[in-house]
């Protein structure tokens, strides 16, 4: 394994490591553009050159493989004058869009030349005009093609990670235009891919046009409920200016890396499906279609498990609980309804339609935890039967997991169960037609206000982190039942998240030997 | 494009790897149809087993494919040192004016279309230019108008 | 001194085989493959000290030897007829007059380097080029210099033409390569080199059309004979294509060692009207530009070097002094903002930008610290490029801003330009 110094600092690498790989290793960034580890070399943006001694002429850091006492300098003067003129070759045709470019904050080209400094232009004469500005070329992505700095990023991403081949340079020269091929879209399920990787603003993403500036955003790290692929994400949120964006609170969300599960990338079903943190949420407790306190809400609710208490009917009480909630809560309803009530009726798997998996990242189950239900609750009860015992009137307490029933057996069916049921509760982040036949609502939070895990389809235990508090009055699903129980005088006593896990971690097998320390931002496989 | 084919498989047949065959094919296309069309763009595409933008990026790269038709008579007239130093400006500036078209235009009854191009390789006759296939020099403003009037009938 | 390369040129039909057979054709070709080792060929190729003469002046005998022997993948000859180079139109006439001379020097080259595919890239405005060759061709298929089992030998060899599509980077050898394989002109990243892995990844010789005719003369009369014929490191005669402001433009086959002075105004007839000389390029317009007083140098590579230019394509063009310099610039750097690629960031933004300060400058319309800053401009394109393309443009287009800086700042000054006779030579 070949060692070399790099600025001073000594590193061994595998052999077939290219200097820039084995600096980011050595956490020495050396300014790119057109690098990306998860695609092919390209060499052409030409302002990783660094120095190597014994070498004449700057090498490019991305594609020189390293040799055994290979001495690197990444910021001699030689390397800086390089930088400093590559940076201004690329600014002599860029427009000055900062002011309306949401790129600005996060551009390659503003953070190069704050770190570089040739803040006195030299440029005087009329910079190349090009065709589409401001240009819709699919349904998600905007092209601007004087901001476009012929990186070839999104087209090599095109060519070999989705292989759909919509993008390409064409004409020559410093009249290059990136564009699509004419007549066709960006319309692949990882066209958003693109603007991440693109460095400056020439790929912008319609969702997120003028939306918000980047400085406002705080990232949270979580995992995209959106299947059960669980791609790596982060949260990207802002609560400082209510008055923008109808009091949103997440902007948009990144994926995050993660060799194991999505590398760098995520699909747009997950990336776009993030307006239901903020939009048609349950925000308040409610009886009856009345909004009441939440001492209202759990007494009811406890009324009605006590009187089947008292009549040992227990078989008279149904739990359709779900595969998007978190181990967390998932092992707060097995504890409560299966340990402390000796509830049998208890299964996730309600039986909505599943999607089509693509033959990337997507996942036909849309559940983010299908896995951790299986294991948590085990198979047991069915959900269907469970629906049939509702319909017929032999449950006195059906409690739903955020489900939409109407959608999946039909208004009329809902009708009848709040009708034979005596007590249907709901409990979910959003609204959905079964609100309207439920006779409690328990407002939910969602993922993104969580602290928990989920179990991929890999069988990866990965954490989600809350970004912020559940809107309104909601509150995490764990916590609910916690409060539940207490009022109910059976209290199974959690503090936080992590005490929850810790419990998991002692009773279940597959969980064993894990912790969130362990499990960390990466996650961790759980064992057979 | 279908009468095509033979000739295509042909050409295809000398290279060890069929996409290699992509400017022969061309070339080919063009001789027959006097451009390159979207469709042709994308029959040879998949006859080749290529991305069909890939295809569209080299008709934009190379200069002499086109996409658009030429004039029956098209002037490419060289503007590289040799021929500058030899009045190259001045024929192209003539030739705009009898014309009256600029580079990149073809007449309004596309008898004649103009382009300028760097270095033919043929300084040796400069200033100069390709009429068509044929390579013209020792260009001069009578020479041109010679030229033009011939070819406008 | 005895004629090479152009020793058909006058004959009658010089391009068909009955002519070029007349004349010991393709025994050369004949020698190497029945008498002949790679081994032996290489060396006698060395030892004639045959340089490219495409433009860069490596030695030939070196290059074949880069070839692996080990390698199991087929080996390739591509022969470079892009002839793109502004100033040069030599290969057009061995292709057009003496095409069975560059077949005779494939067919001995590639038996050395084990190749059974020849490509010839000709550049595609060279129509009759093409036809020329490919009756060539045929001719040779017929009579069994082509095909399987050549000349009774064993060897098998196929050679195709490759049309190309108007774009002068494909005369570099690694954007050629991309350009046969059906894609953008795009110069690849190097190493590796194509001699390991080139055309279709297979190792790969790219050679110049004139440096492939020298080679059957070289095996037939053999090597000494070719070296001496030229000067220093640099054997055999080359063809200098003269152009520009001389009397006699045209192709001229001489020694290596002549010395600028002499093919200009010995063989090209010197300044036409009676006027002065004031700036040469040596060698294509890629060549630094030489001012007057630079021309008793000689025209073989290393020489040139010295003299801080090069030897290039040997395409001399000739600059009288109607020429306003800075204008002469300015054709440079639009000619090289015109036909960068447009892969690599300093050449594709840069060329178009010193194109535009250039043109602004000799418009009247340039600052004093807009020609301060011009050199510094040009400097930062060449040595940070993907190929030789952005060295190109820092050498050339900066030797007129060095060479004549006094017209640069003139044209800055007085926003007019100083060449009284501004003539650009009008078209006679």
């Amino acid at each position: 394994m070949p060692k070399l110094t790099i600025d001073g600092k000594q590193i061994e690498v595998q052999a077939g490591t290219t200097i820039i790989q084995a600096a980011d290793k050595l956490g020495i960034n050396i300014p790119r553009y057109c690098y990306h580890p998860a695609l092919p070399v390209a060499g052409n943006c030409r302002i990783c050159m660094v120095e190597v001694e014994k070498q004449p002429k700057l090498q490019i850091a991305c594609y020189t493989p390293v040799a055994e006492g290979m001495v690197v300098k990444t910021n001699s003067p030689r390397a800086i004058e390089a930088h400093k003129s590559v940076l201004e070759f690329l600014l002599v045709n860029h427009p000055v869009d900062c002011p309306v470019c949401d790129q600005a904050g996060e551009c390659k080209l503003q953070d190069y030349y704050m770190e570089h400094g040739q803040y006195n232009s030299r440029l005087v004469d009329v910079k190349v005009k090009k065709e589409k500005k401001a240009f819709s070329i699919g349904p998600t992505v905007m092209l601007d093609q004087e901001r476009c700095i012929l990186c070839t990023r999104c087209v090599r991403f095109a060519d070999n990670i989705t292989k759909t081949s919509e993008f390409g340079v064409f004409d020559r020269g410093d009249h290059s235009q990136l564009d699509v091929y004419p007549g066709r879209q960006l319309d692949n399920n990882y066209s958003g891919n693109v603007v991440d990787i693109c460095p400056v603003g020439a790929l912008t993403d319609k969702d997120f046009r003028f939306k918000c500036r980047v400085w406002y955003l705080e990232p949270t790290r979580s995992v995209c409920p959106g299947c059960s692929m669980g791609c790596n994400i982060t949260v990207e949120w802002d609560k400082s200016r209510p008055h923008q964006n109808k009091k949103a609170r997440v902007m948009r969300l990144k994926p995050r890396l993660n060799p194991d599960v999505n590398n760098y990338w995520m699909c747009d079903v997950g990336r776009y499906n993030y307006p239901f943190i903020d939009e048609n949420r349950v925000l308040f407790p409610q009886y009856k279609g009345e909004p009441v306190s939440w001492d209202q809400a759990i007494g009811t609710v406890v009324q009605t498990i006590n009187a089947v208490k008292k009549s040992a009917r227990l078989d008279r009480i149904g739990v359709l609980a779900s595969a998007q909630l978190t181990n967390e809560d998932l092992f707060a309803v097995r504890k409560f309804f299966k340990d402390t009530l000796k509830v049998s009726q208890v299964d996730f798997k309600v039986s909505e339609k599943p999607g089509h998996n693509d033959d990337f990242l997507l996942k036909a189950d849309r559940n983010p935890n299908t896995a951790g239900a299986q294991v948590i609750l085990g198979q047991g009860a069915d959900a269907n039967e469970i629906i049939q015992k509702a319909t017929q009137g032999e449950l006195d307490l059906l409690y739903v997991f955020g489900h939409d029933l109407v959608k999946l057996c039909g208004k009329e069916t809902v009708e009848q169960i709040s009708q034979k049921v005596k007590l249907l509760v709901f409990e979910g982040s959003n609204v959905n037609d079964t609100c309207g036949f439920a006779h409690v609502i328990l407002p939910g939070a969602v993922y993104a206000e969580k602290d928990g895990t989920f179990t991929n389809c890999q069988q990866r235990v990965q954490r989600i982190l809350p970004a912020f508090p559940p809107l309104g009055e909601a509150k995490v699903d764990w916590e609910i039942l916690s409060l539940i129980s207490e009022k109910l005088g059976t209290p199974i006593k959690y503090k936080k998240s992590q005490d929850i896990f810790k419990d998991i971690a002692k009773t279940i097998d597959a969980f064993s030997e894990m912790s969130y320390e362990k499990i960390a931002d990466q996650g961790m496989t759980a064992k057979k | 494009m279908k009468e095509l084919l033979p000739q295509m498989d042909k050409i295809t047949s000398q290279y060890e790897q069929k996409k290699a065959a992509l400017l022969p094919l061309l070339h080919l296309v063009q001789e027959k149809e006097g451009l390159i069309s979207p469709e042709s763009e994308k029959k040879i595409a998949e006859y080749l087993g290529i991305p069909v933008v890939h295809v569209h990026e080299v008709i934009s790269f190379y200069h002499l494919f086109r996409q658009k038709p030429q004039g029956k008579c098209h002037f490419s007239v060289c503007q590289t040192t040799s021929c500058a130093l030899r009045g190259g400006e001045e024929i192209i500036e003539h030739i705009q004016k009898r014309l009256g078209i600029k580079p990149g235009e073809t007449t309004p009854d596309g008898k004649f279309s103009l382009g300028v191009v760097e270095c033919l390789g043929a300084c040796e006759i400069a200033p100069m230019m390709q009429c068509n296939k044929d390579y013209v020099g020792f260009l001069n403003k009578k020479k041109i108008d010679e030229l033009i009037d011939k070819s406008a009938h | 001194m005895q004629k090479i390369l152009t020793r058909h040129f006058d004959q009658a039909d010089s391009h068909r085989l009955a002519t070029y057979l007349k004349d010991k054709g393709y025994e050369g070709a004949r020698k190497a493959l029945t008498q002949m080792t790679p081994v032996q060929i290489i060396e006698e190729i060395k030892k004639s000290y045959l340089r490219g003469l495409g433009g860069a002046g490596f030695a030939t005998g070196m290059k074949w030897g880069f070839i692996p022997k080990d390698n199991p993948k087929p080996k390739y000859l591509v022969v470079n007829a892009d002839e793109g180079e502004p100033g040069t139109f030599k290969d057009k006439y061995i292709l057009e007059q003496d095409p069975h001379a560059l077949l005779e020097g494939i067919i001995i080259t590639c038996y050395t380097i084990g190749s059974h595919k020849a490509y010839v890239y000709i550049r595609g405005e060279y129509l009759r080029s093409i036809q020329r060759l490919q009756g060539a061709i045929d001719e040779a298929y017929k009579q069994g210099f082509l095909g399987k089992g050549i000349m009774g030998t064993t060897f098998d060899l196929d050679v195709v033409i490759h049309q190309g599509a108007g774009a002068y980077i494909c005369g570099e050898e690694t954007a050629l390569l991309e350009s046969l394989e059906g894609k953008k002109g795009f110069p690849r990243l190097k190493p590796p080199f194509p001699a390991v892995v080139g055309l279709f990844g297979c190792p790969t010789v790219i050679n110049n059309v004139e440096t492939l005719a020298c080679v059957a003369p070289i095996i037939l009369n053999g090597s000494e004979w070719f070296f001496k014929l030229g000067y220093g490191n640099q054997g055999g005669n080359r063809i200098f294509c003269v152009s520009g402001h001389v009397n006699k433009p045209g192709i001229y086959e001489l020694s290596a060692g002549t010395t600028l002075r002499e093919i200009i105004y010995e063989h090209a007839g010197g300044i036409r009207d009676g006027r002065k000389l004031k700036a040469v390029i040596p060698g294509g317009i890629s060549a630094p530009i030489l001012t007057e007083k630079e021309i008793d140098v000689k025209m073989d590579f290393d020489s040139l070097k010295t003299a801080g230019t090069m030897a290039g394509s040997g395409g001399i063009i000739v600059m009288d002094d109607s020429t306003c310099m800075v204008w002469a610039a300015m054709v440079a750097a639009r000619f090289f903002g015109h036909e960068s690629c447009g892969q690599c960031s300093p050449c594709r933004e840069g060329s178009g930008w010193v194109y535009r300060n250039v043109h602004r400058i000799y418009g009247g319309h340039g600052r004093p610290v807009d020609l301060a800053n011009l050199p510094g401009i040009i400097g930062n394109i060449g040595g940070n490029t993907i190929c030789a393309f952005g060295d190109a443009v820092t050498m050339s287009v900066g030797s007129y801003v060095a060479k004549f800086r006094s017209e640069f700042e003139y044209h800055v000054q007085e926003k007019k330009c100083n060449v009284v006779l501004n003539l650009q030579g009008v078209a006679s």
